[in-house]
Formats: C-alpha cells, sequence, structure tokens
C-alpha cells in the first residue's frame, strides 16, 4: 500500500485537511473522496495543510482542478499551506499559483477565510 | 588637491561603485532606473529618456522617462535612426535635431548609445543641462563609461533571464516526461478501466491545468463516455458519433456541426487509434491559465491518451482471456456431470446385443441414455435431450436420471411414472427448459416392450422383411412443458427374433453437410441401417456414425446418442 493519509480536522467555519505522504494516481481517489464528503456537508471554505507532504503527481493536482469550481462558485475556496519547496515547485511548474491560494502557513490561511 | 582632481576622483569612484551595484543586479529595470537618475544627478539635467530598442530597427520604447514630457513609459515610438547614427557613442542632438525633436527634447540633448560588442540595446537620452552648456569632455567620458557599464549588465541580466526562461520550459518537459513515465507504470498496475479512466482524468486535470475533460471510448460499436469532469452536458449518440467524425487533431475554433462541444466550451478534440482504428476520443476545456494549445500540448495530450487506451484495451483483452477460461472450465464441469450420468459400462441383457454410445460435442449439449435392471428382473431403456447446452443442462439431466433412478424399482406404470417426472420437472425448472424423453422397458422374459414417449424422436424399430422401420411415438408431450392434464399413452409390442431397435437423439438427424445446407436426416439414417441389419449392433452402431461423419465432414455441433438393440 501507498504511503499516503488524509485526516481532516474542523476550525471553527474552516475545515482542514492534513494530508501527507505520496499523492499520486492510486492515492488521488482518497483526497477526491475527503473533499467531496466536505462538499456534501456544506463545508466550503477548506484549508489543505501540506506540511506531511513528500510527493505530489500531476493526478494529485487534478483532483484540486476538478474541484475548485464547485466550492468557489458555492461562496467557498481551496487554500494551500506549508508546502515543501520541491512539492510547491511541481505546483509552481504547472501554474497552479495563478489558480490557487498557496500560502506559508496554515493560520495565514484561516485569517484570510475569517477576513 | 585641485577641483579637477578631486572631481575625477569624485567620478571614478561613482563608476565603481556604480558598476559594481548595476553589474550585480540581474534586475534590468533596476540598472535602467539607476543609470538614469546617476546621470541626471551628476549632469543637473532635468529631464531624461531610456529607449529600448524593441523588436524591429526603428521602433524604440520608452523603458523610463524623467521630467516634463509628453511621452509615457511603455509608449512605442519610431525614431529616424540609420546606421550613421548606430555607430556613434554619443549623439549631439545639434547633429541630429529631427531625433531629439521626437523625443520632445531640445538641441542640446545629448543621447549615448547603449550598446554592447555585437548588439545595439537603446538610448540614454539627457535633455539640457540647467545651466544650456554643453557637455564637458569629462562629463561625456564619466556618462558613455557608465553607459557601457549599464549596457554589460542589462545584456547578462537578459541572458540569465533568458537562461531562467529556458530552464524552466526544460523543468517542464522534465516533468512531462516524468509524468508520462509515472503513468505508464500507473496504468500497468491497474487492471480496472474505470481507475485507468479516472486517473487518465484527473492527470490531465493536473497536468493541463484545465476544468473540463472527457473521455469516450468505443468498445464493440458502443460510444460512450467513460469518465469526464466539468461538463455542463453529456453528449446524445448523435453528437458522439460527430465527435468521431472530426479531425484526429481538432481545434474546436475550426468550423464543425456538434454543439456539444460549444456548449461545453471543448477546446480541443484528440483522437486515439488502436490498429488504426479510431478507438478514443478526448476532448479539453481552456486552460485556467489562459495559454492556447501548442503543439507541445497536443503531443502530451496524445502520448498519456495512447497510454490510456492501451491499458484500457489491455485490461479488456484480460477480462476476454478470464471470461474464456471461466467458460472452458463450465464445459469441463458439464462434460464430467454428463459423463458420470451414463451407465459405464452399458449393462448386458441376456438374449439381446446390446451397444450404446454418446459423443459429445465441444459445447457439451444435454444429451442422456440409460440402461437399468428393475427388481421384476425387466430391463428399462432411456433416452433423453434436455434443452440448452453446458452446466444448467447438465445439471437437468441429472435431475432427469435421479428420478429415473428413483422410479424404477417401484412398481407403477410407466405411464404414470412419466406423468410424475413431468410435473416434477414442469414445476422445478423455468418455462424455456425442456426435455425430450423415451423410455421403454424389456419384460424379464425379453418378449414384451413397453414404452412411452414424450416428444422424443422416433425410435425405429427394424423387423426382417419389413421395407419400413416400425416408429415408436405413442406417448404425449415433451417433460416440462406443462403439468399432465391426460396421462401418458403407454404402447406394449412383442419383440421377435432379429428385431433390431435404435434410439437416437437429434444430434444425428441434425448433422449438418458441410454447406450447411441440408441436414443428415431420418431417410439416410433408415438406409443406413437398413444396410446394415444383418450385422451385430456394435457394427450397425459404427456403420452409422461413419456415415454421419462422412455426411457432415467431420464437423459436430451438437451431442450424438446412439442406442442399438437387436433381439437374439
Amino acid at each position: 500500500m501507498k504511503n499516503f493519509s488524509i485526516a481532516t480536522r474542523q476550525n471553527q467555519n474552516v475545515s482542514i485537511l492534513d494530508i501527507s505522504g505520496e499523492l499520486d494516481a492510486h492515492t488521488a481517489s482518497q483526497l477526491e473522496n475527503a473533499l467531496k464528503s466536505l462538499i456534501d456537508n456544506e463545508n466550503y471554505s477548506i484549508v489543505v495543510n501540506c506540511s506531511g507532504l513528500d510527493y505530489i503527481a500531476s493526478a494529485g493536482l487534478g483532483v484540486f482542478m476538478a474541484y475548485i469550481e464547485d466550492v468557489r462558485s458555492l461562496g467557498g475556496d481551496i487554500k494551500l499551506t506549508d508546502m515543501n519547496d520541491r512539492v510547491y515547485n511541481v505546483f509552481d511548474l504547472l501554474g497552479f499559483p495563478t489558480l490557487y491560494d498557496i500560502l506559508d502557513s496554515e493560520q495565514e490561511a484561516l485569517q484570510s477565510f475569517n477576513n | 588637491m585641485d577641483n579637477e582632481e578631486r572631481q575625477s576622483r569624485f567620478a571614478l569612484r561613482t563608476l565603481l561603485e556604480t558598476s559594481k551595484m548595476l553589474v550585480e543586479s540581474q534586475d534590468p529595470d533596476f540598472v535602467l532606473n539607476n543609470l538614469l537618475l546617476i546621470t541626471m544627478g551628476k549632469l543637473l539635467v532635468t529631464r531624461g529618456i531610456i529607449l529600448i530598442q524593441n523588436g524591429s530597427e526603428n521602433s524604440y520604447r520608452v523603458s523610463k522617462i524623467k521630467g516634463q514630457n509628453s511621452l509615457n513609459e511603455d509608449d512605442l515610438i519610431t525614431l529616424p535612426v540609420d546606421e550613421s547614427i548606430l555607430k556613434k557613442s554619443v549623439i549631439q542632438g545639434t547633429d541630429h535635431p529631427e531625433l531629439v525633436e521626437e523625443l520632445g527634447l531640445s538641441e542640446e540633448a545629448t543621447l549615448f548609445n547603449l550598446r554592447t560588442t555585437n548588439h545595439h540595446l537603446g538610448f540614454l537620452c539627457l535633455g539640457a543641462k540647467g545651466n544650456k552648456q554643453p557637455l564637458a569632455h569629462s562629463e561625456l567620458e564619466f556618462i558613455e563609461s557608465l553607459a557601457i557599464i549599464s549596457s554589460v549588465a542589462i545584456a547578462n541580466s537578459r541572458m540569465f533571464q533568458e537562461l531562467r526562461l529556458i530552464n524552466r520550459k526544460l523543468d517542464r518537459k522534465v516533468h512531462d516526461l516524468h509524468t508520462l513515465l509515472e503513468l505508464s507504470k500507473d496504468f500497468n498496475l491497474m487492471v480496472d478501466q474505470d481507475e485507468i479512466a479516472r486517473t487518465f482524468k484527473f492527470a490531465m486535470l493536473g497536468q493541463m491545468l484545465i476544468r473540463t475533460f472527457f473521455f469516450a471510448l468505443d468498445i464493440d460499436d458502443e460510444r460512450s463516455l467513460i469518465s469526464s469532469s466539468g461538463l455542463k452536458e453529456k453528449p446524445s449518440q448523435e453528437e458522439l458519433k460527430k465527435l468521431y467524425e472530426l479531425d484526429d487533431v481538432f481545434y474546436c475554433n475550426e468550423e464543425h456541426d456538434c454543439p456539444f462541444l460549444d456548449k461545453n466550451n471543448i477546446r480541443l478534440v484528440i483522437a486515439l487509434r488502436f490498429q488504426n482504428e479510431k478507438i478514443g476520443v478526448v476532448g479539453v476545456g481552456a486552460p485556467a491559465n489562459k495559454e492556447e494549445y501548442g503543439s507541445e500540448e497536443v503531443n502530451f495530450l496524445q502520448s498519456l491518451g495512447n497510454l490510456a487506451l492501451l491499458a484500457i484495451q489491455k485490461t479488456m483483452l484480460l477480462e476476454e482471456r478470464i471470461e474464456n477460461k471461466r467458460m472452458e472450465e463450465e464445459l469441463e464441469l458439464a462434460r464430467t456431470i454428463q459423463e458420470g450420468l451414463f451407465p459405464s459400462p452399458v449393462p448386458e441383457i441376456s438374449g439381446f446385443d446390446l451397444k450404446a454410445t454418446n459423443i459429445s460435442s465441444r459445447q457439451v449439449g444435454g444429451d442422456y441414455f440409460d440402461v437399468v435392471e428393475t427388481p421384476d428382473g425387466g430391463h428399462i431403456l432411456a433416452i433423453a435431450d434436455v434443452t440448452g447446452k453446458g452446466v444448467p443442462a447438465s445439471l437437468l439431466m441429472a435431475n432427469l436420471q435421479s428420478m429415473l433412478h428413483a422410479l424404477a424399482p417401484i412398481d407403477i406404470t410407466l405411464s404414470a411414472a412419466t406423468d410424475s417426472i413431468n410435473n416434477i420437472i414442469h414445476h422445478n425448472t423455468p418455462a424455456d427448459k425442456f426435455i425430450t424423453f423415451f423410455w421403454g422397458k424389456i419384460s424379464e422374459c425379453g418378449t414384451y416392450f413397453e414404452y412411452v414417449n414424450a416428444g422424443h424422436n422416433n425410435p425405429l424399430l427394424f423387423r426382417e422383411g419389413e421395407k419400413k422401420p416400425v416408429e415408436l411415438d405413442k406417448g404425449g408431450v415433451i417433460l416440462g412443458a406443462m403439468e399432465s392434464i391426460m396421462p401418458y399413452e403407454s404402447e406394449t409390442i412383442e419383440l421377435k427374433k432379429n428385431d433390431v431397435l435404435v434410439l437416437y437423439t437429434d444430434g444425428v438427424t441434425e448433422s449438418m453437410n458441410p454447406d450447411k445446407t441440408e441436414e443428415y436426416g431420418e431417410e439416410r439414417l433408415e438406409a443406413c441401417i437398413q444396410n446394415n441389419l444383418t450385422k451385430s449392433s456394435q457394427e450397425i452402431m459404427d456403420a452409422v456414425i461413419e456415415d454421419i461423419k462422412a455426411y457432415s465432414n467431420n464437423t459436430q455441433y451438437d451431442d450424438i446418442t446412439l442406442l442399438v438393440i437387436k433381439v437374439s
């Protein structure tokens, strides 16, 4: 089994997903299910804390693409935080920073949701 | 220290510090701004412009502008600049009034050529000094030096930026290749078509930065979407058909008549081929960073699409193989069940020469025959053909066999026993399952044969000296079709020496000629038996089977069962 895990926390009205390990073709569906269930439960303010994320493949990035518009059209957003340089580099190469809020820390993301 | 020397030391120090600062900077904007501010400050000039050549020869972009002027930053202007001007490092406004006029400067203005050994970059333009005096020689030298240093710094930083851009493009290429490689490995491990399609979708969304995506597949001429994202509406069958008619690489701004593409804002449609057949069609919406699709994206999409298609083809072949294997096993099981039901060896009955055989076809039909001794010393002969093939047929056959064996020792008439069997079969099997069944009992003394025919091919009784065989056709409807309302009829015939009774299933008479235009038929069967009547049961049986094989050129579609009994 691939080394990937995902956990959900709640901070007031913001849902925080802690993802760690390797997010690739085999584990992307776990992230998809987690995002889906947040949306189904009407949690649209989502922070994805990537501090434990070691690796991300295109399929993993695709999951974010698939849900961002749904979440935004419902008045929410998906913000990404605490990426290591290697992971950020992949996001950057594919042009994600122009579309997503990618922040240094979870705290910043929480604040920007509360403003 | 006189004034002049102090000034030149100051100039040298400024040059040194500036050059250090400029050369270290990788930001051309910073370099140009500093160049302009330093020179204006040094010469007490109130108007200054930096022009940077913009692509074509005479076109310049206003990069920096200070002081009052009608021009603005980023304006594009065309200047009357020729070779003679470009050769000079300092251009006096008095020599080229038309040039400085274009720039909104007076004739006292001076232009400094910004250039490296190979390239002309632009001009540093300085207006008249505050005291309207021409520039002193030392001042000209100072600015010239600064212009050279700045030009080198700009060229360096441009090169640096260009390298950085190339590096980034390379990084991106490496990432693309890495994605292809990784997914080809991932696909290889997947055996589920949906998982492959879903992974393909997410990889496309992430890699191309898109929201809208569809992947259509043609499986056995059935076209359908197997994965999609962000679609407002699914395509109709008609629209799917149109998607398959588009060019292999189709940009949707070209003319087309598939409304599905416009409704969902699809920008690019790519065909995926397997052995030159168009199996898949992939469509993508606009990239979110607004870049248009170029040949690199098309290549990537085709490569990844083909990987996914191959992986899906592989899973289908695998499924097919598993299915074939399962069927093979099922047939083997049916064959085993069937073989277990036939009496082995076929019992001998004193006063009779009895031989029977079953040649099962590849498909395994539902043929059955049996010979059972009854407690009163009689013998039951039975033959049956169950509808269908394979395991279901052999199970029903097993059912019939156990009923027959249960009823044989009981003292009831054949007719009543047939009623019971029919009712049980009718209640226990689906409406489309029937059995054609014939059974008869040779009396203990061997003189009488009582039979019931429930819809089976009429057994044939050949008698010495008679041209046509007697057909044993008394009985009733096939088993399992309806409940017994009318009792099954039975008939008793007397057996005479050298009588030959032949029981067979339709696999015998329905054997086909090689053209599949004509069946073997009863006439050929009768003739064949008639010609061999004087022989033993084994020989008669062999003759019939040889005749069928010759007629059908050894091609068998159904089970063949034959039972020959001769009164000795």
